[in-house]
């Protein structure tokens, strides 16, 4: 069974490393991370082996959002110590020889007969579990990144000791026995800014006798954004031109400060602001419209920067958007292929970390890094 | 390889501790009897400094206190007494390693250690003791130890139950397969002379006889031998089973002639083939067929009935008609006999023989050497002076005693024969065998035992070390060696009974023997059943040795070749995988998905095969109106099948008429899949 992971070449996963060249390469990549590496590589080229997983492991091991473990996932090896058993197995067979005594023969035997017993005990620990990637939490290039997953199995099973992790990352270990379902929180640490999907997942457990280790992956569809890592430039600080928009700053509609007008009601509108007034005399519902002015409306601005270096801007357009929303302040974005109007609030924050994440990644659109969940696993 | 870059806790929970010592002392507690005792204080003392550490009371001892009380360790040891180079002493050191690794156990790595050390330590203890009892008290500690092995895994503290569930269930599933092994695998001959345990000393009748030895050996209630007759079984009093022939008197002791014969080998003991022993008898009378199942003696002395013709198993035809092991019995040992009781022995008796077997020291027992003279001289034939030999025993106060008074060592034979008139049966075949060389006419001691208890229950006769035995042979003209029991004249219902029926008035049988429980009569009943049950574990389960296994498996299969015994063995490895998959229920797939969710994999699948394959973001809608666009010629189809999906899955009025829906699903999955 060791053998089985046989043919994948060693090759570095570098995430994003070339900036904005690696378009949309990230998904490609995804599986050709450090996993071990085995003696009889395919005569593929040296690029395509480096690239893909092998073709057998795609298949057995789908980008899913949901897997279960079974037959064809679930790797079995003997451990060290089922290596150090058969030694004193070895050693009582020799024992029992040499004695000629019955028993000792039977003690080796039924030892034999434990280890590959085990073979079945700890595939039934991993088999029928199902992980479920939930939702992944954002992070600053550095920092690590929080995915969260569902772990269950059916409900007349028992799972124990079963440890879930990256390579080099933390290992949750999951016990599932009054519960068939928990939810655990996994970490990642982030390198570099951008849409950061972590490589296979590995579930591997060695419950109960510790002689063999059942082995298998998870590739789930989940990734988060990583905002760049936030990194203040001191001397550039003219460079985010506060934009102040002559006196009055920048109308924010739908405010509650001042009123500038009337208009039909909407569905959604305050009752607060219906015009009862007019209601009584009309009998139209109508609505109060009111605005805030957003008076020192500021505007980080990619080209008012003077600081060179993709990367070394964004950093402090990054630290720059931390410091407005800390301060309240209504600010707004805008970098090549992107403007996003001045706002404040924790969405806001979010929207621009994300555009400055995913800059130069040409995929705007998708800024939420909820994982969708819907019934069927692929 | 995989584990590099998976940060484990590798720390053992405080309950896998509490296992892991409970195991220990399980598995220590019988060793305790054969190796020295304070190796049980010593991990007692390492247990509770190891839970006094883990409840924050103690420091971790240091590095220093290890060593310190290691050295006293090993020079306990080396006081003991145990001999450097033996297995005790191996058995002894594994043991005090396997008690203070309890001081230093903390990781998972370590708890590996002590386990697996645990399991050899069993295999020890068979070494010692090999009775049913403590088989099962081995299966016991495997229990434990496999418990502490699951509990040193978790990464949580549990109760105890479920974790002695789950590994009784495990050792039990292996039982299949474990008797595969062990009926199948090939059994080997010894690969090297081994050293011998403690337990292995030499107990039972020895190669020399003082007065007073066997008297000794009659206080043990241990079973020498079980038999078992294929036919009818001789009467008690023709039961001699007789062992060693012992020549020479030192004026003492008995022992077995030290004077070699021509080859330089001892006399008796050297092998003869079957042709050599049947040209020296004369065959008479029936054959009694029996088995034997000897207990260990660390000796290699066998008993039979006289003389065996025939041997099946491990152990050849001696001199003096005898039987002999090749090695010492240190195990349960099998044999098929087959006797000829009325038989003829040495009709012809070589010059070398007689002096054997008229040797007697230069003096002493001057008294018993006159009586003899005297008596010759008044008797008309050998056959007239053996007779008042023994009408002298018989009419005379002699008494048959399991307290004899202390005999001189210079005159023993005539403190005995003249003046105490007291003594056990080595004293009348010792002073009888006196006699008749005083007189010149050539006799020998025979040592081995006399009688059995015939156990109704398992139809065997078991014979107990307290049926110890000596008689003697004298040689006579025409009739070769003819067997003689003076104990016979003074005490007749040893040997038309037994010692105990023989002791009754006297007290002793078994009287230093406190704890013997063979003096309860009640018991009797439950004991011949235990007993029974002992017969059949020594002869079935001890005894299946290298020709048990090539009777037992010829007798289940037929006969074999390697081909065949593949076969079986495949097929049973087969059926017992397929019990525990079955057992353990891996069979059952994908039990956790519902139907009609396994059904839209496969109308997925079945796309992917067509060319169409469902990428991860596209919903069955989207998938469904993509699919109709690739496949023009199946829309209808896929339409309905998707339709049909999302109604099973999303719309809960059609709970009753589920199953249809499912029919629905899977006669357009086969349309599809044309």
């Amino acid at each position: 069974m060791n053998s089985s992971l046989g043919n994948l070449k060693i090759s570095k996963f570098k995430l994003g490393s070339k900036g904005s060249e690696s378009k949309n390469s990230v998904s490609k990549n995804f599986g050709s991370n450090n996993f071990g590496s085995k003696k009889k590589a395919k005569p593929k080229s040296e690029e395509e082996s480096n690239q893909k997983l092998p073709q057998w492991m795609e298949k057995r091991f789908p980008e899913t959002r949901q897997m279960t473990l079974d037959l064809k996932r679930i790797f079995v090896f003997l451990t060290g110590t089922s290596g150090a058993l058969l030694i004193a197995i070895g050693l009582l067979f020799l024992m029992g020889v040499n004695f000629q005594s019955t028993l000792i023969y039977a003690l080796s035997f039924w030892l034999l007969a434990l280890i590959i017993i085990s073979i079945f005990f700890t595939y039934r620990n991993l088999s029928g579990l199902t992980l479920r990637a939930v939702q992944a939490s954002p992070c600053f290039a550095g920092e690590k990144a929080v995915f969260e997953l569902e772990v269950s199995c059916p409900k007349q099973q028992k799972k124990s000791a079963i440890c879930i992790g990256w390579k080099n990352q933390d290992v949750a270990t999951v016990n599932l026995h009054d519960n068939h379902t928990i939810h655990i929180k996994l970490s990642h640490s982030t390198k570099h800014r951008g849409r950061f999907k972590p490589e296979k997942l590995s579930i591997f457990t060695s419950y109960p006798l510790g002689l063999i280790k059942g082995w298998s992956y998870a590739l789930l569809n989940m990734n988060s954004i990583v905002y760049p890592a936030p990194l203040l430039q001191e001397s550039e600080d003219k460079g985010d031109s506060l934009d102040e928009e002559a006196d009055q700053g920048m109308e924010i509609p739908r405010g509650t400060t001042d009123f500038s007008g009337i208009r039909d009601y909407q569905a959604g509108d305050s009752p607060r602001h219906i015009h009862w007034g007019a209601y009584a005399k009309t009998g139209k519902v109508q609505t109060k419209t009111f605005v805030d002015y957003a008076s020192h409306d500021l505007w980080l601005d990619w080209d008012a920067l003077s600081i060179s270096g993709t990367e070394i801007k964004l950093s402090h357009l990054c630290a720059k958007v931390l410091q407005y929303h800390q301060e309240q302040q209504v600010y707004g974005l805008n970098i090549p292929g992107r403007t996003i109007q001045p706002a404040s609030g924790e969405a806001h924050r979010n929207t621009c970390l994300t555009a400055l994440a995913l800059f130069g990644e040409g995929d705007h659109s998708d800024a939420q890094t909820q994982v969708s969940t819907d019934g069927i696993g692929s | 390889m995989f584990e590099k870059g998976f940060p484990q806790d590798k720390l053992i929970t405080y309950s896998g501790m509490l296992w892991l010592l409970a195991a220990q002392i399980v598995v220590m507690l019988p060793l305790i009897f054969y190796l020295p005792i304070w190796l049980l204080p010593i991990l007692i003392f390492s247990a509770v400094w190891r839970i006094r550490v883990m409840q924050g009371h103690n420091a971790q001892p240091g590095n220093f206190i290890k060593i310190i009380i290691g050295l006293l360790g090993l020079g306990a040891l080396a006081a003991s007494g145990i001999k450097v180079v033996s297995l005790d002493m191996m058995a002894s050191l594994l043991m005090l390693g396997f008690a203070y690794k309890a001081l230093e156990v903390i990781q998972r790595r370590d708890g590996m250690v002590v386990i697996l050390t645990g399991f050899v330590l069993i295999g020890v203890l068979f070494l010692y003791n090999q009775s049913m009892l403590i088989a099962l008290y081995g299966v016991l500690s495997m229990t434990v130890l496999t418990g502490a092995l699951i509990a040193i895994q978790q990464s949580k503290s549990y109760a105890i139950l479920p974790n002695l569930r789950l590994s009784s269930m495990m050792l039990l599933l292996c039982l299949p397969l474990m008797l595969l092994f062990f009926f199948f695998a090939p059994r080997f001959e010894p690969f090297w002379k081994v050293p011998q345990t403690s337990g292995h000393a030499k107990t039972g009748i020895s190669d020399s006889m003082t007065p007073g030895d066997i008297a000794e050996l009659s206080q043990s209630d241990d079973l020498a031998f079980s038999v078992k007759f294929e036919g009818k079984r001789p009467g008690q009093n023709e039961l001699y089973w007789r062992g060693l022939v012992l020549q020479h008197f030192d004026g003492k002791t008995w022992t077995q002639s030290d004077i070699p014969n021509g080859k330089g080998i001892k006399i008796g003991n050297d092998r003869l083939s079957e042709k050599q022993v049947a040209e020296s008898i004369v065959k008479r009378g029936d054959s009694v067929e029996y088995e034997v199942i000897y207990e260990k003696s660390g000796q290699p002395w066998l008993f039979a009935l006289t003389p065996v013709l025939e041997v099946k198993g491990r152990a050849f035809l001696g001199g003096d008609f005898r039987i002999i092991s090749y090695r010492d019995i240190n195990e349960p040992k099998l044999l098929k006999l087959t006797s000829y009781p009325k038989s003829l022995r040495g009709v012809e008796l070589s010059d070398y023989d007689r002096d054997l077997a008229l040797q007697l020291p230069d003096g002493g027992n001057q008294k018993s050497r006159l009586l003899a003279d005297r008596l010759m001289a008044s008797s008309a034939s050998k056959q007239e002076y053996i007779n008042r030999v023994l009408d002298r025993f018989r009419q005379d106060q002699y008494f048959y005693t399991l307290r004899p008074p202390t005999l001189g060592s210079e005159n023993s034979i005539d403190d005995f024969l003249i003046d105490s008139k007291r003594g056990f049966c080595a004293h009348y075949a010792g002073s009888f065998v006196f006699m008749m060389r005083a007189a010149g006419i050539p006799a020998r001691v025979v040592t081995g035992y006399q009688g059995g208890k015939w156990n109704e229950q398992g139809q065997f006769l078991a014979v107990h070390q307290f049926d110890a035995h000596a008689w003697t042979e004298v040689w006579l003209e025409g009739q070769g060696w003819v067997r003689f029991d003076p104990t016979a004249m003074v005490a007749p219902s040893r040997i038309e009974q037994n010692l105990e029926t023989a002791m009754e008035s006297e007290g002793s049988f078994l009287e230093d023997n406190f704890l013997s429980m063979s003096k309860i009569k009640w018991l009797d009943g439950i004991r011949e059943k235990i007993d029974s049950a002992q017969y059949a574990w020594r002869r079935h389960v001890l005894g299946y040795d290298k020709n048990a296994q090539q009777n037992f498996l010829k007798k289940m299969f037929g006969e074999l070749s390697v081909q065949k015994i593949g076969f079986i063995v495949g097929g049973l490895f087969a059926g017992i995988i397929l019990l525990w998959v079955m057992f353990l229920g891996l069979a059952r797939k994908r039990e956790t998905e519902a139907e009609e969710h396994q059904l839209y994999r496969r109308f997925c699948d079945l796309m992917a095969k067509k060319g169409v394959t469902r990428d991860l973001s596209q919903t069955p809608e989207t998938f469904r109106r993509f699919a109709m666009q690739e496949l023009p010629d199946l829309a209808g189809e896929i339409n309905s099948f998707t339709q049909t999906y999302s109604s099973v899955c999303y719309d809960p009025s059609i709970q009753s008429k589920h199953q249809s829906y499912i029919d629905d699903m899977k006669s357009l999955l086969k349309k599809l899949n044309r």
